[in-house]
């Protein structure tokens, strides 16, 4: 295990889970990554991944119905783990359960991505920003984009959690996006990782349920998110240490 | 600005500015809203916003903290809730009494765009206007409106609110953490 990085905003819509496979997709270039549907309460991921027809996921896994291992899936280069969408599984999935799970899929793997919930408002939301070692903060050039971007980085500061970067995503030409990324960045610990150009790929990619860097990788949004992951600079923490750390997490195992 | 006193149709504390907006548009208000962030530190004098809705469509808005109106008074407003919320419902009449005030005019999706950052909303809002309101460009389904560049600008310039932001974000999460049980 080298790092854990949670893939955050506090506003949905801004193409997080496209961000974490596409991310994912390009470090699997160099490490070994697996990518975690880590938001429980909104499953998203297995559509994007073409997994939408599996029968185990994560939220067995939460519910203690299935081993980590039936929940994983190599998919486009990388191990995948998605969420499923019935909210009866969710209701039986226990949040704090996820730790563990963390923790197992650490020992295996160089790179871990938790797809993380658009929202802070629960324990749930909250904990794969505690988690991880770092967040990758998604956001869009709006201002409201901008303040919830804040309140992550404040959130998983507060949490222990360094910020690795911030990825500008469904920027239009007539954003100012080079101002506006210039001033976001005082406010941040991280550096802007890349601006991701608006793009129709994106959308196509997630109709047919693949990654967009699997469906259209010469697409101008693609070659932003390779440029991000070569700028994202990975810290070898060791990885007895980074397990350990996830099996004494400061999280409580019981609600 | 001067609103007359109508009748109050609801009065809470939301998360979010979303709610009310889309709360004027289901019910066709016609009236106003007002916002009061509840963390007035975050505020250059505190203060509140108010926003007016023809047919739940809004028309004008203006914020007492800075005494600015239209997109300015959005961008004054533009921040993390809570905020205490009014809607007040007035008749077509009362409503024509607060005037026409150019300075405080909005597109009809805008407090939707930079208020709530709800793309959806705002394209439902623009579609239940009149044609004869002055039209802005339509926003797709990923962004918001192209004009908003220099008030995201102007919001990245006003670092005590910036600051203000992200310590009041530092205090939540800290709360947050002994009622979640994280150490």
């Amino acid at each position: 295990m080298v790092e854990a990085f949670a893939v955050a905003s506090g506003k949905g819509g801004t193409g997080k889970t496209t961000s974490t496979l596409a991310l994912g997709m390009a470090l699997a270039e160099e490490y070994d990554v697996t990518v975690v549907d880590a938001d429980t309460g909104m499953a998203n991921m297995l559509f994007h991944a073409g997994l939408a027809d599996v029968e185990t996921t994560l939220h067995d896994v939460l519910a203690a119905d299935a081993s980590v291992e039936a929940a994983t899936y190599e998919r486009f280069g990388m191990t995948v783990v998605p969420c499923g969408t019935s909210l009866d599984d969710f209701r039986d999935a226990d949040p704090t359960r996820l730790r563990a799970v963390v923790a197992d899929l650490a020992a295996e793997t160089d790179i871990l991505l938790l797809d993380s919930a658009a929202a802070l408002d629960s324990r749930s939301a909250v904990l794969p920003i505690v988690l991880a070692d770092r967040v990758i903060v998604v956001l869009q050039p709006t201002i409201p984009a901008l303040s919830d971007a804040l309140k992550v980085q404040e959130y998983a500061t507060s949490y222990g959690t360094d910020v690795a970067g911030l990825l500008f995503n469904k920027v239009h030409d007539d954003d100012a996006i080079d101002e506006i990324a210039a001033k976001t960045e005082q406010y941040f610990d991280g550096p802007t990782l890349a601006t991701v150009p608006a793009s129709e790929a994106a959308r196509e990619a997630r109709r047919a349920g693949r990654p967009l860097l699997a469906h259209a990788p010469s697409s101008p949004p693609a070659t932003s998110f390779r440029r991000a992951a070569t700028r994202i600079d990975v810290r070898d923490r060791g990885s007895e240490a980074v397990a350990d750390r996830f099996r004494s997490a400061v999280i409580p195992d019981s609600p | 600005m001067n609103v007359p006193e109508g009748r109050l149709v609801h009065s809470r504390v939301v998360a979010e500015p979303r709610d009310p907006l889309a709360a004027a548009l289901d019910r066709s208000l016609t009236g106003y809203a007002v916002f009061e962030p509840q963390e007035t530190l975050l505020l250059d004098a505190g203060g509140h916003g108010i926003v007016t809705f023809r047919d739940g469509v809004p028309e004008q808005a203006y914020y007492t903290g800075t005494d600015r109106g239209g997109p300015s008074a959005l961008a004054d407003l533009g921040m993390p809730g809570p905020y205490h919320v009014e809607l007040v419902a007035l008749d077509d009449a009362a409503l024509d009494q607060i005037g026409d005030h150019a300075e405080l005019a909005v597109p009809p999706g805008m407090p939707a765009e930079r208020l709530a950052g709800d793309p959806a909303l705002a394209a439902s809002t623009r579609r239940a206007a009149p044609a004869d309101r002055e039209t802005e460009t339509p926003a797709d389904d990923d962004g918001p409106d192209r004009s908003d560049a220099g008030a995201v600008e102007a919001f990245l310039d006003d670092e005590a609110k910036i600051d203000a932001i992200k310590q009041q974000a530092r205090a939540e999460a800290k709360r947050r953490a002994e009622e979640w049980g994280f150490d």
